[in-house]
């Protein structure tokens, strides 16, 4: 492969000009790509990425969960050089410490179906088509009102050249951050009922009861609540709120990904021991038993795959844009099936690759236990050529790319 | 449902500026373009053969966050795809664009910027247009919303929004090409088809299905195309300008 | 030529609006050769715009352009006339402000006409010239130089480079200056005046009386106007012409409004005419 290239590079002049391909791909990162992707007719050589790789292929992933020991859940996972580590840790959130609690609370009652008809931000019927699973989709709004997800993403220093010891958080860590906690809002992964700490009331006296009331600013409509709380006599006294820590350590490309897989992984480990709300002492016990610790239930597992959208056009670098027609770009995707390709979509594209590439497309792809592919995020920016045809293969590429991450996820 | 309000130029100082006014989402955005700047301090950071495009929004009570980092980064992709970076003048400058977001909603902390991504794509372009900045083709965008019984909605409102299970925006060039694609929530694959259809007679009137009767009747129903109101703005200001031009000749 | 034609990005610009010649064509700014002519017709020019504006077309000079939004940021360009305020000087140069926000100008202190180390004008922070850019640099941070000479002749060519004494400047769009070069450059004796401006004509008749007045136009979006042969009514008569062009530049007044606003400024300011 190699030898092609430097052939091409230097023309039969005299061989000391010729390059090592090393140096070529330093040189003219453009060409030395392009060369791999369309190699001569004559050579036979077939269409390949200058790492070795089909246009459509992921680099090798690998996960690893709970090596932090002092974490509740964790994993290290690695998608070629790119190296994702993921913690989470648990911390309790009593509700009396919330601001907003006593208010949106106290004017509905505890259950779930009053909730769902007083607060607008609920999404009613959703999912319903693998009932089972998802019938507790009411209480969402928890995660997203008290900010019980708080992902954080740092790229550390000597990641990639360029990241410097002390410097403020790049822009590209902000918007992975953004990116990771909207897609945990939006893809409901984490079930609210998971991290609600309830106090089971003992059935007492309806006098003990009463006493209980006035501790807890419910007292303005004591009266019919105090009826419905027999009926209930359990109520939310705190909230998990799982902190969950990204770092990617070395950083070649895609990092979305991979930090994401890190942080799917990682709640899949996640256990959060058993807590209630001890009345005497007016405070959350937790119990130190393994073996009650419960793991998270998970909504699904959305799986990230990204894109990146390479032209061959050589001069694209230094001459002015030239955007053709819509009608163009029809001719153009017929000359492509006619064989002369033009653009070539890489999936998981790696740090050289990226430098090279401008359009950039990111799918996240779920499928239901009946094998029905649902889309949960897509994103496509920076360029033309990826439209509804090229978006629907990408579809299916990536929901092939489930099935492998759904295989690793489930061996770790 | 009355169209979007678009004004060009309603600021003295800066090179171009644009506000522009959604009544259905609420959403209100002055954006100003200055360009070609000089970029103070950062010689190194430059490219030597295009234009560095800067984009800053400004949400109207609160600071600034990770939110904001992120949909600068989505507009600068978009945009930078649009401008001409290597014309006369522009290399090793700046082009800075800054979105102020003046009225309507906020956007809370993970909360979703798709509502007002259209919004903000047609403030920038209609600045950049009235600052004179080369483009190659101008853009149209829209969000659309899709509830639980699979109703598309044109330009959700925040309620509306708050009840849909997947939102969607796409930008198109004049030229009908997708520019910008940003779907979140649960959606299969033909639900965003048929959003694509929707989006696309929203910006550009005509619809890719069927005979003229069609396309007539996808005109009708969506009021005027978006792309057309972005065009009407730049010619009522460019007449205005030139009117001793256009009055003499 | 029908009526104007409005480009944005984009567009293509329809082959009846080219002159057809066949000398080679000059392409203004805003317009670019698409470098992929569609297959079907590989012989014809495709232009498209790269800004909004309208589509001048000059059959006399064989070139197209867009113009574009008028009032905009002035960006100096070599040959522009301008008026300038010195800042301060130093050894060589006086160092000169022709936007608020754009880096200092240096004008050479010989830069004038027959200036030697001992003729050469003393000039104050604060006092104003007529200028020429000389040349703007390459590249950001490039020093702009001005000059109130021609190099090749030794001449203040055009008439009224120079320091400017006594009269006041006004603020005016960039837009506005140009027209108001167009129209005091050429001969007044067309009828609706040019650039559609009449207001400098109807000045002049109606000023005559009392003494005229000199005005001189900046690009950079300034007008310096001075009545000093009016005597008494100098400064009511500067200001009343000041006056005028920023309001005309606001409104964007046509022919006849602003003849009728300049009989009523000169009214109300209750200068004879």
């Amino acid at each position: 492969m190699a030898s092609t290239t430097a052939a091409a590079a230097s023309q039969p002049a005299a061989p000391s000009l010729a390059l090592p391909p090393s140096q070529f791909a330093r040189l003219q990162p453009h060409a030395y790509l392009l060369a791999h992707l369309s190699p001569p007719a004559s050579s036979q050589q077939p269409s390949i990425r200058a790492n070795g790789r089909a246009p459509s292929q992921f680099r090798v992933t690998s996960a690893n969960t709970g090596s932090l020991t002092h974490t509740n859940g964790s994993a290290v996972v690695r998608v070629g050089d790119t190296t994702a580590v993921c913690g989470v840790k648990a911390e309790i959130l009593h509700t009396e410490d919330i601001a907003s609690w006593s208010v949106s609370h106290s004017s509905s009652s505890p259950s779930n179906k009053r909730r769902k008809l007083t607060n607008p931000t609920e999404k009613p019927g959703e999912d319903r088509e693998d009932g089972s699973k998802d019938d507790e989709d009411d209480d969402n709004s928890y995660i997203e009102d008290f900010s019980l997800l708080v992902p954080n993403l740092s790229l550390s220093t000597g990641c990639a050249p360029g990241f410097i010891p002390g410097a403020p958080p790049s822009a590209l860590a902000q918007s992975l951050s953004h990116q990771i906690l909207s897609l945990l809002h939006s893809s409901r992964l984490v079930r609210a009922e998971d991290l609600e700490i309830w106090y089971q009331r003992p059935n007492f006296g309806a006098e003990e009861l009463e006493r209980h009331n006035e501790g807890e600013q419910m007292d303005v409509d004591a009266g019919p609540e105090a009826e419905e709380a027999n009926l209930e006599a359990r109520e939310i006294k705190a909230f998990w709120v799982l902190y969950i820590d990204i770092m990617i350590i070395s950083l070649a490309g895609n990092p979305f990904d991979a930090a994401w897989t890190a942080v799917l992984a990682a709640l899949r480990d996640t256990k959060l021991p058993r807590a209630w709300w001890d009345v005497d002492n007016e405070t959350v016990v937790c119990s130190d038993l393994v073996s009650e610790a419960r793991k998270l239930s998970l909504r699904g597992l959305p799986v990230a795959s990204s894109f990146g959208v390479f032209e061959a056009d050589a001069a694209a670098g230094w001459r002015a844009v030239v955007i053709p027609d819509a009608e163009e770009e029809r001719k153009l995707a017929e000359s492509e099936r006619k064989g002369i390709q033009r653009r070539w979509i890489l999936a998981d594209p790696d740090g050289y690759e990226e430098g090279l590439t401008q359009e950039r497309v990111s799918l996240v792809v779920d499928k239901t236990s009946n094998g029905k592919v649902k889309l949960l995020k897509m994103e496509k920016n920076g360029g033309f050529a990826v439209d509804r045809k090229e978006l629907k293969d990408l579809v299916d590429i990536s929901a092939r790319r489930w099935d492998d991450i759904n295989q690793i996820l489930q061996r770790c | 449902m009355g169209g979007p309000i678009a004004v060009l130029h309603p600021l003295d100082r800066a090179d171009g500026s644009a506000s522009y006014k959604c009544p259905s989402t609420g959403s209100n955005i002055l954006g100003s373009v200055n360009a070609p700047i000089e970029l103070p301090g950062r010689r190194d950071a430059l490219k030597p053969e295009e234009a560095t495009i800067e984009v800053f929004v400004k949400p109207g009570t609160a600071p600034g966050g990770v939110g904001e980092r992120y949909v600068e980064g989505i507009l600068r992709t978009a945009l930078g795809r649009v401008i001409l970076g290597r014309e006369k003048g522009y290399p090793r400058r700046g082009v800075v664009i800054t979105l102020a977001i003046v009225g309507g909603e906020s956007v809370g902390r993970g909360g979703s910027y798709l509502p007002l991504l259209p919004a903000l794509l047609h403030t920038a372009t209609l600045a950049l247009l009235s600052a004179s900045v080369p483009l190659s083709v101008t853009l149209s965008a829209t969000v659309l919303a899709v509830n639980s019984a699979g109703e598309i909605t044109r330009e959700p409102s925040a309620k509306e929004v708050t009840t849909a299970t997947s939102l969607h925006v796409l930008a198109f060039t004049s030229k009908g090409h997708l520019l910008l694609n940003e779907s979140e929530g649960t959606f299969t694959f033909d639900t965003w088809d048929d959003v694509y259809e929707r989006a696309l007679a929203i910006c550009h009137g005509s619809s890719t299905f069927g005979s003229d009767g069609d396309v007539a009747m996808a005109e009708t129903t969506e009021g005027q195309p978006l792309d057309g109101i972005v065009r009407d703005t730049v010619e009522d200001h460019i007449h205005r300008d030139y009117a001793w031009k256009i009055d003499a000749a | 030529m029908s009526s104007p034609l409005i480009l944005l990005p984009g567009d293509e610009v329809p082959s009846e609006y080219l002159p057809n010649s066949s000398a080679p064509l000059r392409l203004g700014p805003g317009l670019r050769l698409l470098s992929q002519p569609p297959a079907t017709k590989p012989s014809k020019h495709v232009l498209t715009a790269t800004q909004a504006g309208i589509l001048s077309t000059d059959n006399k000079r064989n070139a197209v352009s867009i113009l574009s939004t008028s009032n905009r940021r002035y960006v100096p360009t070599s040959n522009d006339l301008i008026i300038a305020q010195v800042h301060h000087s130093s050894a060589d140069y006086f160092h000169c402000m022709i936007t608020p926000q754009s880096p200092h100008a240096l004008l050479g202190q010989l830069s004038f006409e027959g200036a030697t180390k001992k003729t050469r004008p003393q000039l104050k922070g604060g006092d104003l010239v007529y200028a020429r850019v000389l040349s703007t640099g390459l590249g950001p941070g490039a020093e702009i130089e001005l000059t109130c000479v021609n190099p090749a002749t030794g001449k203040a060519e055009p008439g009224g480079l120079g320091p400017l004494n006594g009269g006041m400047v006004f603020d005016i769009s960039t837009g506005m200056a140009a027209r108001l070069i167009r129209a005091s450059s050429s001969s007044s004796d067309q009828q609706e005046g040019v650039a559609g401006l009449v207001v400098l004509d109807e000045l002049g008749k109606k000023l005559e009386k009392a003494g005229g007045f000199e005005i001189a136009v900046g690009r950079n979006g300034k007008v310096w106007v001075d009545c000093s042969n009016s005597e008494d009514d100098a400064v009511r008569a500067t200001v009343a012409i000041g006056r005028c062009i920023t309001t005309i530049d606001e409104h964007n007044l046509n022919p006849t409004d602003q003849r009728k606003l300049v009989t009523r400024i000169l009214r109300e300011m209750k200068i004879e005419s």
